[in-house]
């Protein structure tokens, strides 16, 4: 199987700069709205912790890398760009490794970095209006490294969705998702119901609390398991081989 | 270069070569284009062009000097200009005699026709 | 060079495109497929290039599945669709960052050619008209120096003057390592350029011959009336032109149209008269 590092980086290379554009007016949206966001945290205790950080970092950083995943892959449903796109001298698993490495290293680098800097600007702008102390920024932390593991777990199902739907990849793929989640949580609680048909669970006894509490705590080691190493090669397995047989 | 389809495309660019040829535009051991150069010149398939060139070589109109190109033979221009004469004396001219006989035109018509001619034009180039 | 093993091709719940198609294109020659218009050209080149996979039978160049899509596969081959969109770069950076992907790719040649073409490296691709764009993936697909070059209509969309320069820049491209494939319906733009003849009709291929063979046997132009039992294809138009067998005649250069016409009209008589080879020569 041909696997070059040259070539990958020649795509990652041409996948950034093709996206250029696109992504510095992305940036430039995202970083206005952490600004804006952090800019008025600083306000109340004076300080911009970690933790007050990740949630406005988080949504921004998760929604820009699923429209970066979509955004990489457009280029194979354009009936009039997926000839060139499919003809370029570069083997479906190097693609794939490109594709995956810009979306999800690159894209956490250079939103980490902005994120960054909007953060220090956003401590200035409230210390000379609000008048609040002055400290470098703080953004890693377990919350951090929670977020950035979340993203690289639930991220190939956006390469998976982009690679799936040609037109409105993002909705179909987001309503993809809910209805397997909406499918999960009734399996969940069906079987919950046989197997535990004794407790009598659904009279409205305070057992059926005990059954969520069960649902949530004693299965969902193997769900987490499944979920957490298994979801996302599984998916990536699933745009490889989208990527082997797609036809313009 | 516009081609006719009269006769094969190989064939009119020999006749460009020797148009250039007849005309001075190439001299005697002087260097032509190459095959490729030809190729773009009068945009045909470099094959074809290979074909002209080799048919000129046959008939010593032009030779290969290897590794440096195509040359005009020494004697190119007399070759062609006995090619030329061969083709209108046995092409050319018993068209002419055919249509002549066909429209009843006497010999002598033609040859007063041709000294007029003559005459003007060595008028012309004094 | 590049293998057509009987092939087999049809969209998702429609007729036959592509039936029994068995072909081979070596290097050294400009091809020139032609067919109607639906008649599977761009089909066959989109198979070529690996963008389609034939139902059943194969395509190999250089003895790779094209349908496998590897990159030493198509590093192979470079193909200029007839429509096509490029992404919002100048020329040079549309070069740099496709450029590595050939491994025989000339930056020299690329920018000698985008000049020839009156372009310029600075240029924004989507502000340029659809033929320039055209000229600059031709200027790349030349200067890849791919053994394969496929072309898929690549007249259409360029003016009177530009079609004299593809010719050209065609002329220059082609050398002994290379095989040109050019799929067109119009015949005349290309005809001092192509050496070779494929032609599709109903799914089939119904010709498929070099020129100097065509030329040798087959003589074209108007028909005197002494010779009506060689005419194999006439235009029913007054003094129309004829396809003849040639027999002793002169070698007359190739009409294209009227071969295409004649071979639309009576494949088996062109046929023949190819295979019965003139004993003059």
């Amino acid at each position: 199987m041909e696997f070059n590092i040259k070539r990958i980086g020649n795509a990652i290379l041409k996948d950034v700069t093709i996206l250029k554009n696109t992504g510095i007016t992305a940036l430039a949206v995202a970083s206005g709205i952490l600004f804006i966001g952090l800019f008025f945290m600083t306000r109340g205790d004076d300080y911009l912790s970690a933790d007050e950080f990740m949630g406005i970092f988080g949504l921004c950083f998760v929604v820009l890398g699923m429209f970066f995943s979509f955004a990489v892959l457009r280029e194979s449903h354009n009936a009039k760009s997926n000839h060139l796109y499919f003809a370029l001298p570069i083997s479906p698993l190097e693609r794939l490794t490109s594709i995956w490495l810009t979306t999800t290293l690159i894209h956490t680098l250079i939103f980490t970095l902005m994120a960054l800097l909007v953060g220090q600007l956003a401590i200035f702008a409230g210390g000379i209006i609000f008048g609040s102390g002055f400290h470098w920024v703080s953004l890693f932390s377990d919350g951090y490294v929670k977020l950035i593991k979340g993203y690289f777990i639930i991220q190939p199902i956006f390469l998976c969705g982009a690679m799936t739907f040609s037109k409105n990849g993002i909705g179909k793929t987001l309503l993809t998702l809910l209805l397997i989640f909406i499918g999960i949580l009734f399996y969940g609680l069906l079987l919950f119901s046989v197997l535990n048909h004794g407790y009598g669970v659904y009279p409205g006894d305070l057992i059926a609390d005990e059954a969520f509490g069960k649902a949530s705590t004693d299965f969902s080691g193997v769900g987490s398991w499944f979920f957490t190493l298994l979801f996302g090669p599984v998916m990536l397995l699933a745009t490889y081989f989208k990527l082997v047989e797609k036809e313009v | 270069m516009d081609f006719d389809n009269s006769k094969p495309i190989y064939l009119q660019i020999v006749d460009f070569f020797y148009e250039n040829i007849l005309m001075k535009k190439w001299l005697e051991n002087e260097r032509i284009p190459s095959v490729r150069e030809l190729a773009m010149m009068v945009e045909v398939n470099p094959n074809t062009a290979i074909r002209a060139f080799n048919h000129l070589q046959e008939l010593g109109v032009i030779h290969n000097k290897r590794g440096i190109g195509y040359f005009v033979s020494e004697d190119g221009h007399q070759k062609v200009m006995a090619i030329k004469k061969g083709e209108f004396m046995e092409v050319i001219l018993p068209d002419v005699f055919k249509k002549m006989k066909m429209l009843d035109v006497e010999f002598e018509e033609v040859k007063n026709t041709y000294d007029k001619y003559i005459n003007e034009t060595d008028h012309e180039n004094k | 060079m590049l293998q057509l093993e009987n092939l087999f091709y049809h969209y998702p719940k429609s007729k036959t495109v592509l039936d029994s198609v068995s072909l081979t294109f070596s290097e050294g020659n400009i091809y020139g497929l032609f067919g109607k218009n639906g008649e599977g050209k761009s089909t066959l080149m989109k198979i070529m290039a690996g963008l389609l996979f034939p139902k059943s039978g194969q395509c190999t160049t250089l003895g790779q599945h094209t349908a496998k899509r590897s990159a030493s596969g198509l590093q192979n081959l470079f193909l200029v669709p007839e429509d096509f969109e490029l992404p919002n770069l100048t020329i040079g950076t549309y070069e740099k960052v496709h450029s590595p992907f050939y491994p025989a790719f000339s930056k020299n040649q690329f920018y000698e050619l985008i000049q020839e073409f009156k372009l310029h490296p600075r240029e924004k691709i989507t502000r340029l008209s659809f033929g320039q764009k055209k000229k600059v993936l031709i200027a790349f697909g030349i200067a890849t120096h791919t053994k394969l070059l496929l072309l898929d209509e690549p007249t259409n969309g360029l003016d009177i003057p530009s079609k004299s320069q593809f010719r050209k820049i065609m002329a220059s491209a082609v050398d002994q390592g290379r095989s040109i494939i050019i799929s067109t319906h119009q015949v005349r733009d290309l005809h001092s350029l192509i050496n070779h003849v494929v032609i599709l009709d109903n799914c089939k291929v119904v010709f498929d011959h070099s020129l100097s063979k065509v030329s040798e046997n087959l003589w074209f132009g108007r028909a005197s009336d002494m010779a009506k039992e060689a005419i194999l294809y006439t235009e029913t138009s007054f003094g129309g032109k004829a396809v003849m067998r040639r027999s002793d005649r002169p070698e007359t250069e190739v009409d294209l149209e009227l071969l295409f016409n004649a071979v639309l009209n009576n494949p088996k008589g062109i046929q023949l008269a190819l295979e019965q080879t003139y004993h003059g020569v």
